[in-house]
């Protein structure tokens, strides 16, 4: 249910200032270009989409509860502002952050990418304020 | 075997597309056959439903042949958590439907390879000839059903692509 008497811009702007007091990092989320019509190399492998990146922040990157699984890969969580995920999907034109997210390659942080393992969302009066990613290191970076 | 790989997946694309055309999925905002080879796609941590993802596994190449005879196991992973409007109660036949579908674009089993690196794109002088599946058994997790079917590939190994 949504709020419309402007209730849920509360903890909106509580999740960014507490962001921001954290540090508030910027960090890239790559997005692939939309596959050509009536090309089958993207599909075998042939060539590659065109990747974007844009700027999503503030975030806070922690290790607070990380894991290493059996293969190596080590697991870390993304607080990111709701605020700076719908400013990018309302200019990218997405239907919604499930599909942004769904979409994306993964995040770079420090210049690593990042693949994006799950995605949930933090929500009151009927709105979301943020959004917590669950992110894997590539297999390179494990040993 | 790359031009292997390549023909039997457009192939098996091709044949899709005309025996279910609504099988289909939106692929980076395009919609295309429900039909993919993981490799060739963005990693992703989601098993895509109701689509048909090719992964290549073992290799092996027969030299005692007047050109090398190479096989290529493929698995035919697929899987489906029914229709949410029938609360999933129809999985087991949606699972059946896409047996039949793998059965039915594997058939027949042989086509002209092609050569999908260069433009146009030209016709080989052999064929390539798979085996029919191997079905294994439904894993079942929740309301999600998944098989993985086996096939093996084979192919000549001509002497440009060597």
């Amino acid at each position: 249910m949504n709020d419309t008497n402007g209730r849920a811009l509360g903890p909106t702007r509580v999740a960014d200032s507490l962001l921001r007091s954290l540090g508030g990092q910027s960090v890239l989320l790559r997005l692939p270009g939309v596959a050509t019509a009536g090309d089958d190399t993207e599909q075998l492998g042939l060539s590659v989409p065109v990747f974007q990146d844009v700027t999503i922040g503030p975030v806070v990157y922690r290790k607070l509860r990380p894991t290493v699984e059996t293969d190596g890969t080590i697991r870390a969580e993304m607080l990111v502002s709701s605020t700076a995920i719908e400013k990018q999907v309302g200019s990218l034109q997405f239907d919604s952050a499930s599909v942004f997210f769904a979409q994306a390659v993964g995040v770079i942080v420090d210049g690593v990418l990042m693949r994006i393992e799950s995605v949930t969302v933090s929500e009151l009066f009927g709105k979301p304020y943020l959004y917590r990613l669950e992110l894997a290191t590539p297999l390179a970076l494990t040993t | 075997m790359e031009n292997a790989k390549d023909t039997f997946y457009i192939t098996l694309r091709n044949r899709l597309a005309a025996l279910n055309p609504d099988r289909t999925m939106v692929m980076r905002g395009l919609l295309r056959p429900g039909i993919l080879v993981e490799e060739n796609e963005i990693v992703s941590a989601e098993m895509p439903r109701d689509v048909f993802v090719l992964r290549w596994k073992d290799a092996a190449v027969d030299m005692q042949q007047p050109l090398a005879l190479t096989k290529l196991q493929c698995e035919v992973v697929y899987g489906t958590d029914g229709n949410a409007d029938n609360a999933a109660m129809d999985r087991g036949r949606l699972l059946t439907a896409m047996d039949a579908e793998l059965a039915g674009i594997l058939n027949p089993g042989h086509a002209v390879k092609m050569n999908y690196a260069q433009e146009p794109v030209t016709a080989m002088s052999t064929s390539l000839f798979w085996s029919d599946a191997a079905y294994g058994p439904i894993v079942s997790e929740r309301e999600h059903l998944q098989r993985t079917a086996t096939v093996e590939v084979f192919s000549y190994e001509e002497p440009e692509e060597r």
